[in-house]
């Protein structure tokens, strides 16, 4: 990065985020995941640990915190005065945000998590020297780091079979997250390709998305502007970048909100708030 | 497709010869590098065009993780099966899945599987071959057997389509009426009082039609009903209708589907039909009800006062009001009952007193509905419950059964002690078990029968609950078989029947039975279009035969409101709830080790048990999460740790059923504890059901402790806005014209 | 006495003497590379690989003139270019040549159902995506490349298996190897299209 380029391409290095930053965007993967419909079931945390092949720890590891739960539920309870928790438990899904300024990227000492032409924060698992500044700057909490050599007992035989030949299984010493089920986006790009047309909403979705019973959470481009998801960001005032303007007056009433956006990482997801009724 | 290259055959061609060869040759995940020569490829024999290495293939099937019988989408890569989607084309899940059904594939994967046939020599379980174990079975129950045919029983879960048509066959010949049908997971109270009040044992229940929906402990989303994804389906209607459904949840305990609800309460346990009439009283009272009910319901209603009701359950005047307000401002409602008021020895009266509610509230006809049912009677699904488990248990003690068989059940680990299930079983001379897995029931067999997964055996289902159409699921096998010394249920049912019967002689095998039985099904249940070629393959590539039902309209009637409260006892000062949760179910799947590390919904603990008490009672007792105590009812005790949090009743216990297996695999052996041995002997009054959740116990601080294992670490959010909450009210007013 | 040698008779001598050099170049002579294409470079001496068949790719190459994608059919429309099922083996080896000893071998699995245990020589490691039909899409169909000379842009990966019996590995296949095929031909250079 000389200085000779910084000043040959300032404006295209100067992009807001809205613009795609310094990055060219072939696609900006997001998602959509209503509160008010999720119900904890852990459909999509399982679904997550088929289709990714992630290690079942044990209990002993599991209590070092070292569970390797791409995608989990996390449940609050309200902090109330009241005997019961009237309003039920609030329920989140948590995954990775693959933010837009991810603060996981600057920090690696490598250069193993870059962000991809598809709006995806990666991670390269040959170049991890495991180092884990990464996942003590994610604010979320969603990098998991292999302390362990899972592959020697998390699959005994024939368990292993159920692996997925479209990603690797990762060996100790290596971060690993999740990737919006990248090997699923890659056999989509593929089958367009094979069919001569650009990708469209609905050709495939993550793991989770496919799993979820109530439809909780809607995956797809947000740089295409008739997808699902796209929608619904529009509809919620939701946009790309860091959160500058302010939504328009009726604000409160639209649920879209994303987690920690004080912090301005720039998170693909967007959480729709849960509703309750309180009039009860 | 060509048919004469049948599914099975076309199976066989695809060369996939064992357990080894179709990872390409490595046999674990290797970080092999750049070497010539270390690994193996194994081409295809001779594979369909349509099979291309690398690319995956879709096939269609139905799960049998439990009774709801949805439908599945297998992928399938070189011969095995990857992952598992919810078949969009199944009336039932729509495409999607629970966390059950994708754990489908670790149960056929499972590194503890039974392999080969077993029996039972000199006192021990030793391998042996199938000609012996077939030999033996024809030796012990063949028709040169001698065997008294009223003293052979069969114990079974559910079961319905073709496998039902076998085993009712089977013990036809045998001239046994012993069929034993055990589920400890059921709505057996429920179905009772929909056929009595509605005519309908299970009705259809319209979420997206309806206000609100009231549930007295019905976890509609996990364990009661139907199928938790159809429900979780329907709840995302109803809460994304024009009007946003609310839910009120009232249970002694939070389940997962409390945690969603608007208002969630708690009531005095076994109270819930005092609840039910209080409301009832004061909505006809009022004049609010929208259908009259004769004098003498007044009548029996006028006990139950407001002020009588708060005191009987504990729920303050204004709260009952306010329900009887809303189900009548908020009309079409639902109101449900789920297992702490049928598992209670009132169960039957509460869970009618709560039908009324419907009845009254003009719900009959609207939000709760008729479904359809499958023509061929003999095909629907028998629907377990815990009374044939009690009629087994009395009829094992009272040495009436020289044999018995068991498939799809684990009765030794689901059965209370006080039943004395595992000595009862001593008494029968010849136990035989079809399964899987070495659960605590195959291991007290004394012949153990291998049967092939879901994933790699053919059947057929008929759920209980049809939402759209009656519709059978197919069962097709995704890969070959795993372990080349199991067989299908299906196929060794068959061999049995061929014992005794030249009818079954023309089948080969089970396959070949269901497809004769399909392909000739009447034209009034199914209507063929086209070819039997045609139709076989739309039965395959779509994994569903689409049948005409029969529906019959609801016929509501008013049974007797006999409802008494059930007692409180001052030894046994706490009610025991033995709850129930989609993941480990009945505990039939804690041998699988994402349902393990997946976190419990309310108290995300995993790989373990715990007893979840209210903080006035742990003030009480002295305990914080993770300390150990000791619960004790009238017929034993257990131990474990405690959670802590407000989502119960200070006078309930929830201890969560599915651990405590004392076999089952590495996964599940010697975890946790089994809050189902110290259930008392009490039933449920009308229907003989075994009432599960009346026990009362005393419970004590057992002074040690251990980490909780749980997910997560703070509770609370501490003002942090993680998940956001906005009230209805106000999204009522925007959100319509967005 | 010298000999006068005419122009013409130099000339030709000349070209006889440079026929002579250039003989046993052309004869083992490298298939030429498509002009479309700048080709990968690197070279790796490959082991010799013994196979459960000693299956001659000379003789079905060389000699009957069979194109790479007859047999390795998945290449245009999967991750792997896939060794040929038996059946299309003995789609040709149930009449031909079924005396010889190598046919007689291959018989024998398929009539008992087996296929033989090939061992890979082409393998890149697991953690590496790589997809055989999107380059026979860029290098062959999409640039209008005859599919009948498909082997000379096999061969820029896969060496000079027309010469070979069984596959020998003469290319290295290592990253460097792709990246600066990548780099110079507009392959994609980001990390997530190969590493998974």
């Amino acid at each position: 990065m000389s200085l000779k380029n910084i000043l040959e391409n300032y404006s295209y290095y100067r992009r807001d985020a809205e613009m795609g930053g310094h990055h060219e965007y072939e696609h900006r993967f997001g998602m959509a995941i209503d509160l008010d419909i999720c119900t904890g079931c852990n459909a999509c945390s399982t679904a997550c640990y088929a289709e990714n092949n992630l290690a079942v720890v044990g209990k002993e590891r599991f209590e070092a915190g070292q569970a390797m739960h791409w995608m989990r539920i996390e449940r609050y309870w309200d902090e109330i005065e009241g005997d019961y928790p009237e309003q039920g438990a609030k329920l989140i899904p948590m995954l990775c945000q693959q933010c837009g300024a991810a603060t996981c990227e600057p920090v690696c000492p490598v250069a193993a998590t870059y962000h991809t032409p598809d709006g995806l924060n990666a991670q390269v698992y040959n170049r991890c020297i495991g180092s884990r500044y990464c996942s003590n700057n994610c604010p979320f909490r969603v990098r998991y780091f292999n302390f362990w050599s899972y592959y020697e007992d998390s699959w005994p035989e024939p368990l292993h079979m159920q692996l997925n030949p479209d990603l690797s299984v990762r060996d100790k010493g290596v971060m690993e997250k999740c990737t919006f089920c990248v090997q699923r986006i890659r056999n989509a790009k593929d089958d367009a390709a094979r069919e001569e047309r650009p990708l469209k909403d609905g050709d495939f979705t993550t793991a989770c998305a496919q799993a979820c019973p109530t439809d909780a959470i809607v995956f797809g481009d947000t740089m295409d502007p008739d997808s699902k998801v796209s929608k619904l960001w529009a509809k919620h005032q939701i946009h790309r970048g860091p959160v500058t303007a302010k939504k328009d007056k009726n604000d409160e009433e639209i649920r879209g909100y994303r987690v920690f956006d004080e912090l301005n990482v720039d998170p693909s997801i967007m959480y729709l708030e849960r509703v309750r009724d309180t009039e009860v | 497709m060509n048919v004469k290259v049948n599914r099975r055959k076309f199976l066989k061609m695809l060369g996939w010869g064992g357990a080894g060869t179709a990872l390409a040759g490595c046999d674990m995940p290797t970080t092999v590098t750049l070497e010539e020569g270390k690994e193996e490829v194994v081409s295809y024999l001779m594979p369909e065009e349509y099979v291309v290495p690398g690319i995956g293939v879709w096939y269609a099937s139905t799960c049998t993780q439990c009774e709801a019988g949805c439908g599945l989408h297998g992928r399938v890569r070189e011969g095995r099966v990857l992952k598992l989607e919810g078949n969009p084309d199944s009336p039932i899940n729509h495409g999607k899945t629970c966390m059950m059904g994708q754990a489908g594939l670790q149960a056929h994967y499972n590194p503890d599987r039974i392999t080969a046939p077993m029996m039972r020599k000199g006192g021990s379980l030793q391998a042996v071959s199938w000609d012996d174990a077939m030999a033996e079975l024809a030796k012990r129950i063949g028709p040169s057997s001698g065997v008294d045919g009223k003293r052979v029983g069969m114990i079974t879960g559910t079961i319905s389509g073709h496998q039902s048509v076998l085993v009712n066959d089977f013990l036809g010949q045998l001239g046994s009426k012993n069929h034993y049908v055990h589920e400890v997971i059921n709505s057996s109270v429920w179905r009772s009082v929909c056929r009595d009040m509605l005519g309908d044992e299970t009705p259809k229940l319209n979420f997206d039609k309806a206000r609100v929906v009231l549930s007295f402990g019905a976890d509609f989303m996990g364990t009661w009903g139907s199928s938790p994804v159809h429900n979780m389906g329907e709840y995302a209607k109803f809460r994304k209708g024009d009007e946003r459904g609310t839910l009120i949840q009232i249970e002694p305990k939070m389940t997962m589907t409390g945690a969603n609800a608007d208002l969630w309460m708690p009531v005095t346990p076994g109270t819930e039909g005092a609840l039910a009439l209080g409301v009832a009283n004061f909505i006809i009272d009022r004049g609010w009800n929208l259908v009259d009910v004769p004098a003498r319901v007044r009548a029996t209603l006028k006990q139950y006062d407001l002020d009588t009701v708060q005191k009987v359950t504990g729920v303050n005047v204004e709260k009952i009001e306010r329900i009887a307000s809303l189900l009548s401002e908020r009309s079409p409602s639902m109101i449900l009952a789920g297992a702490p008021v049928e598992g209670q020895e009132n169960g039957y009266d509460s869970v009618a007193a709560i039908m009324l509610l419907n009845l009254i509230m003009g719900n009959v006809g609207n939000t709760i509905d008729a479904t359809a049912k499958f023509a061929e009677a003999s095909m629907r699904p028998k629907q377990g419950g815990t009374k044939d488990l009690l009629l087994l248990a009395k009829a094992l003690n009272n040495k009436k059964l020289d044999v018995l068989i068991s498939y799809n059940t684990n009765p030794v680990f689901t059965a209370p002690d006080v039943l004395q299930l595992q000595a009862g079983l001593a008494n029968v001379g010849f136990k035989v078990a079809f399964s899987m897995f070495p659960d605590e029931t195959t291991l007290s067999a004394d012949l153990v029968l291998p049967i092939r997964s879901n994933t790699e055996d053919w059947g057929t289902h008929v759920a209980a609950y049809q939402p759209d159409g009656a519709v059978m699921g197919f069962q097709q096998p995704l890969m070959e078989p795993l372990h080349k010394e199991t067989r299908g249920f299906g196929d060794i049912m068959l061999s049995l029947l061929k014992l005794r019967s030249k009818d079954y002689a023309k089948f080969e095998d089970y396959y070949a039975f269901l497809q004769t039985s399909l392909l000739n099904m009447p034209s009034s249940i199914v209507a063929s279009t086209g070819s039997k070629e045609e139709t076989w393959n739309s039965i395959l590539q779509t994994g569903l035969v689409k049948t005409k039902g029969i529906t019959q309209a609801l016929k509501p009637k008013l049974v007797d409101m006999r409802y008494k409260p059930s007692r409180a006892n001052s030894e046994y000062p706490m009610q025991l709830i033995p709850s129930t949760s989609l993941g480990l179910w009945d505990g039939r799947h804690a041998n699988l080790p994402w349902i393990q590390e997946a976190p419990d919904t309310i108290s995300k603990v995993v790989w373990g048990s715990w007893a979840e008490i209210h903080p006035k009672k742990a003030a009480e007792l002295g305990v914080k999460n993770g300390d150990y105590v000791q619960i004790t009812s009238a017929s034993g005790t257990i131990e474990t740790q405690v959670y802590v949090y407000k989502g119960i009743h200070p006078d309930a216990i929830a201890v969560p059923v599915g651990q405590g297996h004392d076999e089952y695999g590495r996964y599940a052996k010697g975890r946790g504890v089994n809050s189902l041995k110290i259930l008392n002997p009490l039933m449920e009054k009308r229907t003989g059901e075994l009432a599960t959740h009346a026990t009362r116990v005393k419970v004590a601080n057992a002074h040690r402790k251990e980490p909780l294992v749980k997910m997560g670490s703070s509770e609370v959010q501490v003002g942090r806005k993680f998940v956001r909450t906005i009230s209805s009210s106000v999204l009522r007013r925007t959100e319509k014209e967005a | 006495m010298i000999k006068i040698v005419t122009l013409k008779q130099l000339v030709s001598m000349s070209l006889l003497a440079l026929a002579v050099l250039l003989l046993p170049a052309t004869s083992f002579a490298e298939l030429p590379v498509p002009s479309h294409i700048t080709p990968p470079v690197g070279e790796h001496d490959g082991e010799d690989v013994p196979q459960p068949i000693d299956f001659p790719h000379n003789r079905h190459v060389k000699d009957m003139k069979i194109n790479c994608m007859y047999c390795h059919t998945y290449a245009r429309r999967s991750k792997v270019a896939g060794i040929p099922p038996t059946s299309k083996c003995m789609g040709c080896h149930k009449m031909i040549a079924t005396d010889k000893p190598r046919i007689q071998k291959l018989t024998e699995y398929w009539e008992k159902g087996e296929s033989p245990r090939w061992k890979k020589v082409h393998d890149v490691p697991d953690y590496v995506h790589f997809t055989h039909e999107k380059h026979i899409r860029k290098f062959v169909f999409d640039a209008d490349f005859p599919v009948e000379d498909v082997q000379q842009v096999c061969a820029l990966c896969h060496g000079e298996v027309r010469e070979m019996t069984v596959a020998e590995k003469e290319k290295p296949l290592n990253m460097g190897f792709c990246q600066r095929c990548h780099q110079a031909n507009g392959g994609p250079g980001d990390c997530w299209a190969c590493h998974k």
